[in-house]
């Protein structure tokens, strides 16, 4: 009987669980595909006439979220490149050299994490006006990288830690460069780090609000701001416009987190625990 | 080895470090000098001492927005660290499906805040939200978050937690994995109950990283932003602000940059007291050996 009661308990558990975690999101999944009236009504939870409306109206409407998709995308994939790429050099010399001015140099990386973002919008602000740089996606790409070069560089440096230093000394013996070490030696060993890295980047980016909400107006405003001011219209929101917004946004990032599980989870040990 | 490090090391390093140098060090640095004077967009600044700090500290709304930070940081930071221990042990004793289930546990991390914003608004939107009905038919009364201040902070807090959750959790869960299990085996063998060993083992193991999880969420809660914006905007009056709301509108809607400097130093000054402890031991870490 207690055996019994223990299985039991533990399927409570587990459906507690996925209920927890599923069904907000796939609450607002299932609901942009609902007719307006069917959002709110109890008896049409799930069984109601799917409907295309809430997308179509999201094409023809919000024409700026698509727009900002795409914006999303490039800033995603600028942020990345440039965050993995710095922190894989940066993650190789802090594995390979030692010198109290590097360590130093490390604690200072991770000390700079404790900045709150918002700090440093205050000076950059008119900095980046000055520049003309308001609005444009190099911004973003600078700030989203930043943010995790510091976190970064640590899984980075975990990770080429594993790599057995013979192999680098013996391409050194052969004659190659410190720069082609590390691009055909590390580089491929190192592949598992630079994705754990990149699992955290686009996440970040792809999600951002702050930055994006103070950096940019129109010409590179991301999609999360979109979803924002369709909030924002704060008397009768259009829910199922919201809502397929909101899947649209959510499905690709959603999929990639499951996709990488593996290498979230290991970064985040690699990073958290040992940084 | 120490004949080579220096110019190819500092220039593998030196991308890195002029980043955050350049954009998060010299800024920071810079808003401390912000904060001592007075100034404004187009406006040239003049020297006014510790004034900015003296008018922070006057002003009931910053009070309030510290008050409200430090509630939703202990409520968030506390319940997600319950949250996510219990589940790492339940995940620990063996759960079926485990691969989907780690999936399904990490989805939300995958959310950002304006489409976390946009699920609790819509179950918890008042009269009709799925959450909301479900309050009444319990004879509950319902969350009015749009009125009702303390309603507005349980429902960033409700949220925060739901988004950082998949955090605390992966964190804690992979402290329990590396306890060795021969641990428990010897303490089944010496008659301990399941809660003894908790107590005598897990807990104890555990700790190193329930901290290093507790303040790597005070900081990024502490600085919590988009949940509070986008669930309330700081309102109603004003009274859902936390520190870092506070410190948006004094620079970008009040243009009062001096006194949101000072309220930015006064945040980083937070995080470093928080960090404090954190940061000395990995000093030591780094640095005991040499000196």
């Amino acid at each position: 009987m207690p055996k019994l009661l223990r299985s039991l308990l533990k399927l409570v558990g587990v459906l507690a669980i996925v209920a927890w975690s599923l069904v907000p999101i796939g609450l607002i999944a299932l609901s942009s595909f609902k007719a307006d009236r069917d959002i709110f009504s109890t008896s049409s939870t799930f069984s109601f006439m799917p409907t295309l409306a809430n997308y179509e109206a999201l094409w023809s409407r919000w024409g700026d979220f698509f727009f900002g998709l795409w914006n999303s995308f490039l800033v995603t994939v600028g942020a990345t490149v440039l965050a993995v790429a710095v922190s894989l050099l940066a993650g190789f010399a802090y594995s390979r050299f030692a010198s109290k001015g590097l360590q130093a140099s490390a604690f200072f990386l991770i000390f700079i994490r404790l900045v709150p973002p918002i700090v440093i919008t205050l000076p950059l602000f008119p900095v980046v006006n000055w520049l003309g740089l308001n609005d444009t996606h190099f911004v973003l790409i600078v700030l989203y990288a930043t943010f995790f070069v510091s976190l970064g560089t640590v899984v980075m440096r975990t990770f080429i830690d594993q790599i057995p230093r013979e192999l680098d000394e013996a391409a050194m013996m052969d004659g190659a460069s410190q720069f082609q070490i590390i691009m055909r030696v590390i580089l491929p060993m190192a592949a598992q780090g630079m994705l754990a890295v990149s699992v955290f980047v686009i996440v970040y980016a792809w999600n951002e609000f702050l930055f994006a909400f103070i950096f940019t107006t129109t010409k590179a405003k991301t999609a999360p701001l979109v979803i924002s001011e369709m909030i924002g219209a704060v008397e009768g929101v259009e829910w199922g416009v919201l809502f397929a917004a909101s899947t649209v946004q959510l499905v690709p990032v959603l999929a990639f987190v499951i996709l990488m599980q593996k290498h979230l989870v290991a970064g985040l040990t690699a990073g958290a625990v040992k940084g | 080895m120490s004949a080579r490090t220096p110019l190819s090391a500092i220039a593998l390093v030196s991308p890195v470090q002029l980043m955050i140098g350049g954009i998060i060090f010299l800024p920071a640095i810079y808003v401390f000098w912000l904060s001592l004077n007075q100034s404004s967009f187009g406006q040239a600044a003049s020297f006014v001492g510790f004034a900015n700090y003296a008018k922070v500290l006057g002003d009931a709304y910053f009070w309030k927005a510290l008050l409200n930070t430090v509630i939703v940081v202990a409520v968030v930071v506390h319940v997600e660290l319950l949250l996510g221990l219990g589940m790492a042990l339940f995940f620990a004793s063996g759960v079926p499906f485990r691969p989907l289930l780690l999936a399904i546990v990490l989805a939300p991390y995958a959310v950002s805040e304006v489409s976390a914003v946009v699920m609790w608004r819509f179950l918890f939107e008042p009269d009709v939200g799925m959450m909301s009905r479900l309050l009444m038919s319990l004879g509950l009364p319902p969350i009015e978050w749009a009125v009702n201040p303390s309603h507005g902070l349980a429902m960033v807090s409700l949220l925060s937690i739901w988004l950082h959750l998949p955090f605390s959790f992966i964190i804690l869960y992979a402290a329990r994995l590396s306890i060795p299990g021969d641990l428990y085996e010897a303490a089944a063998i010496d008659g301990a109950s399941p809660w003894t060993s908790f107590r005598r083992i897990t807990l104890p193991l555990l700790m190193p990283a329930l901290l290093i999880a507790a303040l790597f969420r005070y900081i990024f809660a502490f600085r919590l932003f988009s949940e509070v914006w986008l669930m309330t905007g700081g309102g109603p009056a004003r009274s859902t602000e936390v520190m870092a709301v506070y410190l948006y509108l004094e620079a970008f809607r009040y243009n009062a940059f001096g006194p949101a400097a000072a309220t930015g130093w006064l945040l980083v000054l937070a995080s470093l007291l928080l960090a404090l402890f954190y940061l000395r031991g990995l000093y030591r870490e780094m640095f005991g050996k040499h000196a």
